[in-house]
């Protein structure tokens, strides 16, 4: 059993698994994640790709809010953006999706950028306010620029395609987001062994004394508004070729609530609590219905508060989840595994 | 322990969906889809609704269901969002093989056409959306009433009629409300048509927000260009809000609703303001001296005997009536699929609610189940009916 | 001119419902530094349960009205108690997050006991509107906009003059030093969440009173009401009055003469769109105190 710390260069110390072990469960996990779409039925299919998306926006909100401390409810503005402009891309201009989407990443990360502007004079909940209403100046274009939005009827979106590749059905689509998905999170996991990554972080922790580092304040903040964004825009792409429809009741104020919840309940400042956080906000409405589902036989009056039930338990696990686990299910996570690598050793 | 249980519940539920065998469908059971807004922002027209198809479904099935076989109805809330009625369509046509669906918003209908087309499963929608009637682009699609354009365009008719007999000179100055969604501006391009082709001035177009609590710098608009008549396309508890407000600035406009703007929750929410409003309604108050109101207010009073009816109600009843006539139709052919039912909905003529509602007659290329529109009107309280509007069948106005 | 005139009064009369429920986060923030996403649930919940005493039980409105209060304020205490002393020493966002939190469940413990249907709230004010000078108003935003006028009395005479509210003030400063000064923090904090409670539970009403009806969607007041609280200035009992009207009035020129051009919705987007242009020029609002960092 390995205890503590042995490194012996470089890049040891640099790397992402410390051990063989860790290397081979992931490689292990996405095998599994490869195949098992050919053994899920379609609703369960079309969860575990909404999923993936929340999981690739969650990552970016966690990036500008989780690393960089800058508290942003644009999360559902720029999933908008990044699905209306693959609607127009793909629908009204018929490019190929290999396009398409980074198209659609690039143009969020600018509207980001606009958007981060404030981030220079405001803080704290100021800046959380600024970008409230981005999300509202988001929502009115989206309902009022008809000819390229569709207005509130939604828009559309084609089968991604890339030449004579045609993903028509959800599998098709799900590998596609897999994919999309494992290569974003692992250059978030570089992006943050790199001096951008870093820069980032010390502006979150202190960053009067990042300025008086050299840390180029500002210009940082942008840039981490920037990639926050290019990863939101990009989940809203893969949303739009998933859901094949969007409309601006797609994107409300309550889903900025949402991915918020993901990022501080799964754990703030981690990739893993990203991920966790996605999965288990994503799955809550979904055990809730089975659960429903199931006591709706005996109880039949209960169709009418499930929605009710949904709201009101997302608020009571948030809620127990900061009182009891400030620190999000990442920490629980690293708890529990350094537990288990120091076992029986715990001090 | 929380989270492992949950983990370990998701896994199981995954493991049944994916080896779930695919059924054939049981014999003696016919299911439909039931797509209902019971918590959203049309709630208030929405429950009612739904518990009006409930019940029917219940009744439809006590007195020897689809000739012997039951139906059932596997509905959810989808509180008026696009994305989850989606989720939720996906669930019912995938995975538990619904042959037909009751639905209800225009939004989400007329998002979901593609897919209804593709997966060709009838759609009886709620929302009186006038694209929907073209069989052209929406094939499967079908609702039990005027559309919204041609109650519009019967109002416009009334407000000419009206105009003239109170001796006004000129053209009427008319202005429509309506709610920032698809079902808010539906009838809009039909509206303003029909009002410049008949000699009816359409002078101002307002929008009123979601979730609105005051209208009152609408109004004002209104006042200064000289309404003298208003159509609100929102739903029957906002419409309240807009009356209540008109009364305050003693706006004298006379105020016409839409089929889901206009039932006894009317009068009952604004009170005194709600007097001499007209409204649209092409299914019966509660409590009409018709034969198929016997049926429906028995049920409701053994069911529900502490709410009050409402025309929602009869809405909902007056669906079910007329689909699992159709399904009844379909099971006899042999073809209860989606293009065996929609076969069987297009034999559907002069088809006779008990006077719930006006026949019914849906043709291959042609899903306008009627053209004539009820036009009623509150006094002291009550809904009185107090004109009738047929128009004429044209091919021009299809899907308008 | 007129049609001026007449939006400019609409909208300071509406936008004196915004100073009172702003006022409640302003108390709130003033003491605990917290924003109180929930505030909008507060109002409502005040609401409900008002309707409920004075309708189901038959109680008198003035009883019912009373009642409310008090239990508004055990409600504020209640929640301190529970959620919010947890939660001391977190960083910001989580305290958005836990108020975000509390809001959803409030919601959903309104929707699940009293349904979602409008319910017709009694009519506590006289329907005849009064006449102010061209536009008649309805007497119930005249309740509110007094109510405000003296609440914002009654809030700037305690903040300035009594125990509780230089107590309060100091807490907001450094809870530490408070402390060592003798001061219970703990008590403090109780103390602000009860008023904030109460005054959204007069909001609340009053709100349901002009409406005539009442559901859910009062709560969305509350996210409403946030920008106009930025604007003010978190800490400042004056800038929240201030900003309800000027946000009011905004709001009504805007529809009055915006949505005519860009066919509706401008009513919501403009006052975000100049609370973004007042922060560029005034970060921490207008009359918010700056805060100095130190490192």
């Amino acid at each position: 059993m390995r205890c503590g710390d042995f490194r012996q260069s470089y890049a040891e110390d640099m790397a992402i698994f410390d051990s063989p072990l860790p290397r081979w469960l992931l490689t292990a996990l996405l095998a599994v994640l490869l195949v098992i779409p050919f053994f899920t039925g379609s609703y369960w299919l079309d969860v575990l790709n909404r999923i993936f998306i929340a999981i690739i926006a969650a990552m970016g909100l966690n990036i500008v809010t989780g690393f960089t401390g800058l508290i942003s409810l644009g999360t559902a503005a720029f999933l908008a953006v990044g699905g209306y402009t693959t609607a127009a891309l793909a629908g009204k201009a018929g490019l190929p999706f290999v396009v398409v989407i980074p198209i659609s990443g690039a143009l969020t990360a600018m509207v980001g950028l606009v958007f981060g502007i404030p981030s220079l004079r405001l803080k704290g909940l100021y800046l959380a306010v600024a970008t409230l209403a981005a999300h509202y100046i988001v929502e009115f274009t989206a309902s009022h620029w008809s000819s390229m939005t569709g207005g509130v009827n939604g828009i559309s979106i084609p089968a991604a395609k890339a030449g004579p590749l045609v993903l028509s059905s959800d599998r098709e689509v799900y590998l596609l987001i897999l994919v999309i998905m494992v290569g974003m999170l692992f250059f978030a996991k570089n992006l943050f062994r790199t001096k951008v990554g870093k820069a980032f972080v010390a502006i979150r922790d202190q960053d009067i004394s990042a300025e008086v580092m050299g840390v180029n304040v500002f210009r940082y903040k942008l840039l981490s508004f920037a990639v926050s964004s290019f990863y939101i825009g990009v989940a809203g792409s893969l949303l739009a070729y998933q859901a094949r429809l969007i409309s601006p009741e797609n994107f409300p104020i309550t889903l900025a609530i949402d991915y918020l919840g993901m990022v501080i309940i799964g754990g703030l400042g981690s990739i893993l609590g990203a991920i966790f956080g996605a999965i288990f906000i994503t799955l809550l409405p979904e055990m809730l219905r089975l659960g429903t589902d199931a006591l709706g036989n005996t109880w039949p009056g209960l169709m009418v508060i499930v929605a009710p039930i949904k709201t009101g338990v997302f608020g009571l696990v948030v809620i127990l989840f900061l009182i009891f686990e400030p620190d999000g299910m990442a920490a629980r996570w690293n708890h529990v595994k350094a537990y288990w690598k120091l076992y029986p050793f715990s001090y | 322990m929380a989270f492992k249980k949950t983990f370990l519940g998701a896994a199981l539920a995954v493991a049944a969906m994916a080896f779930h065998p695919s059924t054939t469908l049981a014999q003696a059971e016919i299911k439909v889809g039931g797509i209902f807004d019971l918590t959203g922002v049309t709630a208030d027209v929405g429950k009612p609704y739904a518990q009006g198809v409930q019940d029917a479904v219940a009744f439809v099935n006590e007195h020897g269901g689809i000739n012997g076989k039951m139906i059932k109805l596997i509905g959810a809330d989808y509180a008026y969002k696009i994305d989850q009625a989606r989720a939720l369509y996906k669930r019912l046509v995938n995975d538990e093989k619904v042959v037909l669906i009751q639905g209800w918003g225009s939004g989400d209908t007329e998002a979901l056409k593609d897919f209804v087309g593709q997966d060709k499963i009838p759609y009886y929608s709620a929302s009186f959306s006038a694209p929907l009637t073209d069989p052209a682009k929406f094939p499967y699609n079908f609702f039990v009433a005027p559309s919204y354009s041609d109650g519009l365009r019967s109002w416009l008719n009334w407000v000419k009629a009206d105009y003239t007999k109170g001796g006004g000179k000129g053209k009427a100055k008319v202005a429509f409300m309506f709610g920032d969604n698809a079902y808010g501006k539906s009838p809009l391009a039909a509206g303003r048509k029909w009002a410049a082709e008949i000699g009816v001035d359409v002078v101002d177009e307002a929008v009123l927000p979601p979730n609105f609590q005051d209208a009152t710098s609408q109004l004002l608009t209104m006042k200064q260009k000289g309404v003298e008549y208003a159509y609100i396309q929102v739903t029957t508890a906002n419409v309240a809000i807009v009356l209540r407000d008109a009364q305050k600035l003693g706006l004298k406009v006379k105020f016409g609703s839409n089929p889901y703007g206009f039932d006894e929750n009317l009068p009952a929410l604004a009170g005194p303001n709600a007097e001499g409003v007209t409204g649209l309604m092409p299914h019966v108050p509660y409590g009409t001296a018709v034969p198929g109101m016997k049926d429906l207010m028995a049920t409701h009073d053994k069911v529900r005997p502490t709410e009050k009816g409402n025309a929602m109600y009869v809405r909902g009843w007056t669906y079910v009536m007329v689909w699992s006539e159709v399904l009844k139709r379909a099971d006899k052919a042999g073809q209860l699929n989606g293009p065996g039912i929609k076969a069987a909905s297009e034999t559907l003529k002069d088809f006779s609610t008990g006077g719930l509602s006006q026949p019914v007659t849906y043709t291959p290329t042609d899903h306008r189940a009627s053209l004539t529109s009820e036009i009623f009107q509150v006094q002291s309280g009550k809904l009185v009916k107090i004109a009738e509007y047929a128009l004429p069948r044209t091919p021009e106005w299809l899907g308008l | 001119m007129e049609f001026l005139l007449q939006l400019v009064l609409n909208g300071v009369v509406t936008g004196s419902i915004y100073s009172l429920v702003a006022l409640g986060f302003v108390v709130i923030y003033k003491s605990t530094s917290v924003l109180n996403f929930a505030q909008g649930e507060f109002l409502m919940l005040g609401a409900y349960v008002c309707l409920s005493l004075a309708v189901q039980y038959q109680l008198p409105f003035a009883v019912a009205f009373l009642l409310t209060l008090v239990f508004s304020a055990a409600l504020g205490m209640l929640t301190e108690r529970i959620i919010l002393r947890p939660m001391i020493g977190e960083p910001v966002i989580s305290l958005i997050m836990v108020t975000l939190g509390l809001s959803a469940l409030l919601k959903a413990i309104v929707q699940a006991v009293w349904g979602t249907d409008l319910r017709p709230f009694p009519n506590i004010f006289p329907a005849t509107p009064v006449q102010l000078g061209p536009l008649p108003v309805s007497q119930g935003y005249l309740y509110s906009t007094a109510s405000v006028a003296v609440l914002l009395l009654i809030f700037t005479l305690f903040f300035k003059f009594t125990r509780a509210g230089i107590a309060m003030r100091a807490t907001a400063f450094s809870q530490q030093v408070s402390l060592s000064m003798g001061i219970s923090v703990k008590r403090i904090f109780a103390l602000s969440w009860s008023i904030a409670a109460v005054v959204s539970a007069i909001g609340g009403v009053l709100l349901a009173g002009v409406r005539g009806g009442l559901d859910a969607s009062l709560a969305f007041f509350g996210l409403k009401v946030i920008p106009v609280v930025i604007l003010g200035g978190l800490d400042s009992v004056g800038g929240a009055i201030v900003g309800g009207l000027v946000m009011g009035v905004l709001e009504n020129l805007a529809g009055g003469y915006l949505d005519p051009l860009v066919g509706g919705g401008a009513k919501e987007v403009a006052p975000f769109i100049v609370l973004v242009l007042i922060l560029s020029v005034k970060p921490y609002g207008l009359f918010g105190k700056v805060k100095i960092e130190r490192v």
